[in-house]
């Protein structure tokens, strides 16, 4: 691809009020890249949940930021969602990679489940997580080649 | 004009015949989970009434949304009173299977 990398950065409150922001640019970026209906639908849950996660457990009480940034490479899509609160415990992968398959009702429990489908629903998740500098989780989506698009 | 007021989370309670219905509308997300929990409390404890959530007008659902799900679910099972999910939307019904929480529900295909 000769194409430069583009970005557009939005920097947000880490409050849920502005998680729907998120999922509005989302779709406009993708859809102008040819995304598919189900695929925009897919990153909107993974990067909701990304942002969820800053929101819930970055700063606990004092307000902070958020930093959203969509990297558009060709035909792939990055989705960088950025704190500088504290790093939330949520990451063991071996707890959030579990869906609640196995699990009978009783003892089912929602905990990690937002990383779980971040992970189901993109091509690669990185998560970054320092404690006292914040988290950083990167998502990809690249655009399915069999499209009449080129 | 009215795109914003579209997906705008809603949850209108209907009670018909020992059925209480709640229908949802909008995006369920963790900016309205309070709201969606306020509605749901009384009615999940309400043993001698069917419940049932419609979610034909629901356009999106975040884990927040599904946790609450499940602890419904879970309410219900433990005062063995009747909860389902109907008319679930393609889209959240492909979240309900990734997650696994689908096996719990009792759906109700649309029967018209």
């Amino acid at each position: 691809m000769n194409a430069e990398v583009q970005r557009v950065t939005l920097n947000l409150p880490a409050t849920a009020d502005y998680v729907d922001i998120v999922r509005l640019n989302l779709y406009g970026v993708a859809s102008k890249m040819g995304f598919s209906y189900e695929d925009i639908e897919d990153m909107k849950v993974a990067v909701s949940e990304a942002c969820n996660n800053s929101v819930l457990y970055a700063y606990s009480h004092e307000g902070g930021m958020v930093e959203v940034v969509f990297e558009v490479d060709g035909e792939t899509l990055s989705i960088t969602v950025k704190d500088e609160g504290a790093s939330f415990e949520n990451m063991n992968p071996a707890v959030s990679r579990a869906g609640l398959h196995d699990k009978e009702l009783t003892e089912a429990q929602i905990g990690g489940l937002g990383f779980y489908l971040m992970q189901a629903l993109m091509d690669d998740v990185s998560v970054e997580s320092e404690t006292g500098k914040g988290t950083k989780v990167v998502l990809v989506k690249r655009l399915a080649r069999s499209e009449e698009k080129v | 004009m009215n795109t914003n007021k579209n997906e705008k989370f809603n949850a209108r309670t209907e009670t018909q015949d020992g059925v209480c219905t709640v229908y949802l509308t909008g995006e369920l997300d963790l900016s309205v989970a309070p709201d969606f929990r306020l509605v749901m409390e009384p009615l999940v404890d309400n043993k001698e009434q069917d419940l049932v959530i419609n979610m034909k007008e629901l356009k999106y659902i975040d884990s927040t949304g599904i946790g609450i799900l499940l602890s419904v679910l879970k309410a219900r099972h433990g005062m063995e009173a009747r909860f389902e999910v109907q008319e679930v939307p393609a889209q959240i019904q492909k979240l309900f299977d990734m997650t696994g929480i689908a096996k719990f529900f009792v759906t109700q295909k649309n029967s018209q």
